[in-house]
């Protein structure tokens, strides 16, 4: 294991900041998503207001 | 008038890029595919390099294919952020805004993983974590340079504004990247040059011969790379412009 140690660790971060950029993304787009669909409601409410 | 028809036409871009969504659900399958495939040859495919004997260096090679390909990843992102820049400041569209923006925000991630990579590759070849030898240092410049555009485009409230300086800002950072290319051989460094070597073979340390299986792997992790990075641009800038939607909308609520 300790000659390995090196190799998995820098294949282990290569995953990880993978993984986090991935999920990062989906997440921001999950919630921006949340919004369009918050603020189109929003504009449709004030379009049939006025 | 000009604001109202640059609004619709973002919303236009939008809704156009959701109905294209089973797209970015062949590449994600594709580029995981091409992934697992690259992790399989890089561990246990690629054949041990043979002037390396002791165990630790020997293993510690195989780090070289995702460090050699997460720099190519990364220096073909900053690449196309500096061309999309030249791009936007030609024509001023946002689409190529939000491109360099995409692509230098996955060059960073990536060229953090060089970083690392290359700091754990460093310790069992060369005995220590870090050198400030050239590459290294002009590594290290580079990767705070890109970050330095995202702080720079984090302290600009004006669109406009904030994509003509990211775009100035994207081209000159751009000049790290072939200087990053040819340190290792331009000048005296401890690092190995195992793909088109220079003049510095008599100072690096933990260079390889490369079998023509070493070679086949590391192309393969390459091409698997370049199809990662074309998923993720895909995504991000499916996001870029899920936020400029939302900014839209706000703005048209708000100035109703």
């Amino acid at each position: 294991m300790g000659d390995t140690i090196y190799l998995a660790a820098a294949y282990g971060v290569f995953w990880l900041v993978s993984f986090v950029l991935i999920y990062s993304i989906a997440n921001r787009q999950r919630h921006l998503q949340k919004d369009i669909a918050m603020l189109e409601q929003l504009a449709q409410e004030e379009t049939s207001s006025e | 008038m000009a604001t109202k028809a640059m609004l619709s036409q973002q919303e236009k871009s939008t809704a156009a890029s959701t109905s294209a969504f089973s797209w970015g659900a062949i590449l994600t399958v594709i580029s995981g595919i091409f992934m697992l495939a690259a992790l399989y040859m890089a561990l246990v495919w690629a054949p041990d390099a043979l002037n390396l004997t002791a165990p630790a260096e020997r293993y510690a090679q195989r780090i070289f294919y995702f460090h050699v390909s997460s720099a190519w990843l990364g220096f073909l992102a900053f690449i196309v952020a500096a061309v999309v820049s030249i791009l936007y400041l030609v024509t001023r569209k946002d689409i190529w805004d939000m491109w360099a923006l995409a692509s230098i925000e996955i060059g960073l991630a990536f060229f953090t993983m060089v970083i690392i990579s290359g700091s754990l590759w460093a310790k069992p070849t060369w005995n220590v974590w870090w050198t400030w030898d050239p590459r290294l240092t002009i590594s290290t410049i580079c990767w705070l340079l890109y970050i330095g555009y995202i702080m720079l485009r984090g302290a600009i409230d004006n669109p406009d504004r904030r994509a003509r300086f990211g775009a100035v800002y994207a081209l000159l950072a751009s000049f790290s990247v072939p200087l990053n290319w040819m340190a290792i051989r331009w000048w005296r460094t401890i690092h190995p040059a195992v793909v088109a070597p220079g003049n510095n073979a008599d100072e690096s340390m933990g260079s390889f011969g490369m079998s023509a299986n070493i070679q086949t792997t590391l192309i393969f992790c390459v091409v698997a790379f370049t199809i990662f990075y074309i998923t993720l641009m895909y995504h991000r800038i499916k996001l870029e412009q899920l936020q400029r939607r939302v900014d839209s909308l706000k703005q048209r609520l708000l100035y109703r």
